[in-house]
């Protein structure tokens, strides 16, 4: 199930009437966990049995885990959760990728052999649940965390509707404790997390889908040669849309588990704003960058074993993060140029340690690092490396036999939608979405709020999934 | 030590009184530690207030909106141009005897009266039609599924049929094969809706409208604004027509006419080999339809002149329709050849009005009764029409 689609509507109706009956606690959780398999299954009934698979060895493996004393023993149940966990992405997510290369490879050697073909369905969210799972037992194997109680608090932390299938990917120790003791929206948490879904869906269904999908498909779904015009606007359009499907749904999430009591962590802050490529991943998919930071980065050695070895960890763990993207060499080259980014600013720390910019030079850093996420981007959007290199071709005015691809008023909106997002986001930089509301006129918030709901009423249209599911 | 059930709060407020205000911690600021309770505030505004008036206000609007739609000959209940539907109409074929089914492009979709048929024919053809594909995918989606053992109409506009490059057909069939629970959830209240709200049409969503306001503001580029607006409206039962606005507004017909003659159809003649290979697939799948006790037949639907024109230096009858019939040894019926299909009235040249459907139905229905076994007219089938049952008498040509 989707938000942005009617059937949510109905099932969010319920759980929240559901949910605000006079049941005692254990039995609105069972509500909630219940209606989360719902909401799960109404994508792809039999994919359950995963989320099952996944949510019971994590259970045992961190009870395991608890019970073990010598090391072996500890090290043994965590692999067997990384395994497993991992032994199912890779399967599901990797395996078509895996056997592609191998195939490669082999007849590189100068051997015949094809892949067998198969029709592996990736699970929705898998990426995501998995990587909630796997926090679990490595906190425990950590000793950063003890194992949940119960089981239900576990399985309701696994499973919880709002962030099962795109995220925010919350740890056990951010959830676990709200399942623990009774949690009911107030009136407010209730009124405030409607607008939070209002303006999610206003950029999911209005911006993303509405006005940038289009854009970005006219340019990157077609067999024209693009100028430099459209090079950029069309990578701009996907800044955009990326931003705006992913963040909204983030938001509807957040959203959504406030209506109930809860609370989620924040996955973007305002990350077109950044100044350098530090700074963007802290803005950015926050949750994922800080889970590749804590059981990826720290453990490959982080900063702690001299300049090279943080230069490979910093590699490393940006590939990684591109090929959880997806199974295609273009997500690892998105995640090896962010890593490279990352790298060549740590370099350009060091000589430059003493400068503080002025308003300009900040302003000037930060365009710079908007320029180069967007770079970054047509690996991401693209769907071959041929595509890509004749897009960034464009983008450098090198495409000589270039034609004009976008229509006038996609020039038009993309360019109006994507000026505003920029200046919203560097106007909110240095505050949180709730600071910012905070001070805004209820009169003017009000028609904001209006404008969004109207504007999503009359988009309706098809429901189109998320960006971030096929991930 | 933290823990999943009581987090390492202490750190975090720590951290917390040093930061501005406005800000609060994330993920980000706390590397390598168990991650606490997230904590969100919610701003002081009136937010009942607020809420009341976002509710008024935009049952408002809707309304306004609605009716505004309205005064555009949106109609409740039409589902536009919805897979879903499409869908649920393929499936019937799984789950009960289909004597009759209708495939093709928007030709024979809009230009088949269902409840004529039903009169003439004495079961109602379930309407596989999809707008700008070519029925051929259909046909062979029909061809591999063992429980269709009927006749299938196959609906025939060359340039449409002899198209492979679309990706509509499979999409559909895809979602015939497999639809999840929460798509035919939201699909059964979207219909539900659209019975009382004519609003819900994709062609006229915001983005959509916003689109259309581009008159080439770009050199060298066609804007959205060349697209078709809005070609069908859906009725019950599968039945689709021609949008009624077409019929009388001519801003409408006129600006789909010029789509017709200037871009719809390749000025240049199709490949021989794309002829071959159609007619190659095209006769496999009547074989296998046949093999099973089923039967196929063409009807080429009416074009203006104009149109015709176009569509005949792209695949002129010689090359394509003669050559599907007599490849896969088939009985068709050309326009051409069907006196009660003359003059009929074509608003935008591709298409019949919704009374001139009801014509042009029931004259190649009659027609085809002689050329398969599948098709007998019912004893109390009503008198044949002729154009002037739906061309006003002014325009008949005698």
């Amino acid at each position: 199930m989707i938000f942005n689609s009617l059937i949510f509507v109905v099932f969010f109706a319920i759980v929240l009437v559901l949910h605000a009956m006079p049941f005692s606690w254990r039995a609105k959780k069972v509500d909630l966990l219940l209606a989360s398999y719902i909401f799960y299954a109404a994508w792809n009934p039999p994919f359950v049995i995963l989320l099952w698979l996944s949510t019971v060895v994590d259970w045992f493996a961190a009870r395991g885990l608890q019970q073990a004393e010598e090391q072996w023993k500890r090290r043994a149940w965590m692999l067997l959760s990384v395994v497993v966990s991992l032994g199912l992405l890779t399967y599901f997510k990797y395996g078509h990728f895996l056997l592609d290369n191998f195939a490669h490879l082999a007849s590189l050697a100068g051997f015949r052999y094809a892949s067998p073909k198969s029709n592996i369905v990736l699970p929705i969210g898998i990426s995501f649940y998995t990587f909630a799972t796997m926090s679990y037992t490595l906190d425990i194997y950590l000793r950063r965390a003890t194992p949940a109680r119960s089981f239900l608090d576990y399985a309701l932390f696994v499973t919880f509707f709002p962030h099962l299938v795109a995220g925010p990917i919350m740890r056990p120790t951010e959830l676990v404790p709200q399942f623990e003791v009774p949690h009911r929206a107030t009136s407010d948490q209730l009124r405030f997390g409607l607008a939070l879904m209002t303006l999610g869906l206003f950029e999911k269904v209005v911006l993303a889908d509405g006005f940038l999908g289009p854009v970005v498909d006219k340019l990157y779904n077609g067999i024209a040669i693009p100028g430099f015009v459209d090079s950029w606007i069309a990578t701009f359009a996907f800044s955009g849309q990326i931003f705006c499907d992913f963040a909204g749904y983030s938001v509807t999430a957040i959203g959504a588990a406030l209506c109930l009591g809860f609370a989620l962590s924040d996955n973007f802050r305002f990350p077109y704003a950044a100044v350098g490529f530090t700074d963007f991943w802290r803005r950015w998919h926050i949750t994922l960058s800080a889970w590749l930071r804590d059981y990826v980065y720290i453990p490959l050695g982080g900063n702690r074993h001299g300049e090279v070895r943080t230069y490979f960890s910093l590699l490393a763990t940006m590939l990684i993060g591109g090929l959880w993207h997806g199974a295609s060499w273009t997500f690892a080259v998105w995640g090896g140029l962010h890593g490279l980014y990352l790298v060549a600013e740590r370099l350009l720390r060091k000589p430059f340690s003493g400068y503080r910019p002025g308003c300009a030079a900040t302003a000037a850093l930060g365009l710079f690092t908007f320029l180069l996420v967007n770079i970054a981007w047509v690996f991401f959007r693209a769907k071959t490396f041929h595509q890509a290199i004749l897009i960034l071709s464009g983008m450098f005015g090198r495409n000589t036999h270039a034609v004009p691809v976008l229509s006038g008023i996609y020039l038009l909106t993309t360019t109006v939608i994507i000026s505003c997002l920029v200046l919203a986001h560097c106007s909110m930089r240095s505050q949180t979405l709730e600071a910012a509301i905070a001070r805004v006129h209820p009169a003017v918030l009000t028609a904001l709020w209006t404008t969004m709901a109207f504007a999503i009423v009359i988009q309706h249209g098809e429901s189109n999934g998320f960006i971030y599911f096929q991930f | 030590m933290a823990s999943s059930i009581s987090s390492s709060e202490e750190t975090v407020h720590q951290k917390q009184d040093a930061l501005p205000s406005g800000l609060r911690l994330t993920a980000a600021n706390r590397p390598g530690m168990a991650q606490p309770v997230p904590e969100r505030d919610i701003p002081q505004q009136p937010w009942g207030a607020m809420a009341i008036a976002v509710t008024v206000l935009l049952l408002l609007f809707t309304s306004l909106w609605e009716w505004k739609m309205r005064t555009l000959e949106l109609i409740p209940g039409d589902l536009g141009r919805n897979t879903d539907r499409w869908a649920e109409l393929r499936k019937e074929i799984d789950k009960r005897n289909v004597p009759v089914v209708i495939v093709g492009d928007s030709r024979i979709l809009y230009d088949s009266d269902l409840d004529r048929a039903t009169q003439l024919i004495g079961v109602r053809p379930v309407q596989l039609g999809i707008p700008g594909t070519s029925g051929l995918p259909i046909l062979q989606d029909l061809a591999d599924d063992p429980n269709f053992k009927g006749v299938a109409i196959v609906g025939m506009m060359e340039s449409a049929y002899f198209d492979l490059t679309g990706s509509r057909e499979q999409k559909a069939i895809d979602l015939a094969r497999w639809e999840s629970p929460s798509k035919r959830g939201s699909f059964l209240i979207q219909r539900a809706l659209s019975h009382g709200l004519a609003m819900l049409d994709d062609d006229y969503k915001l983005s959509t409208l916003i689109f259309r306001l581009d008159s080439d503001w770009r050199q060298g580029v066609k804007g959205p604004r060349h697209g078709v607006w809005k070609p069908q409206e859906t009725g019950s039962g599968g039945q689709v027509w021609l949008w009624r606005r077409i019929e009388h507004d001519r801003r409408f017909s006129e600006h789909i006419r010029y789509i017709w003659v200037h871009y719809e159809v390749p000025p240049e003649p199709l490949d021989d080999q794309i002829i071959r290979n159609i007619s190659i697939g095209t006769k496999v799948a009547v074989d296998k339809i046949r093999a099973r006790g089923g039967d196929v037949v063409f009807v080429r639907p009416p074009s203006a002149p104009d149109v015709r024109e176009v569509e005949d230096r792209h695949i002129p009858r010689a090359r394509g329709w003669d050559v599907i019939l007599a490849t896969t040894h088939s009985n068709g019926i050309h326009f051409d050849d069907l006196p009660a299909a003359q003059n009929l009235t074509l608003p935008e040249g591709g298409h019949t009005t919704r009374a001139c459907a009801t014509v042009f139905t029931d004259a190649y229905l009659r027609a085809l009764v002689g050329k398969t076994a599948f098709l007998h007219l019912q004893l109390d089938a009503p008198p044949a029409l002729s154009t002037r049952n739906c061309v006003p008498p002014s325009l008949t040509v005698p």
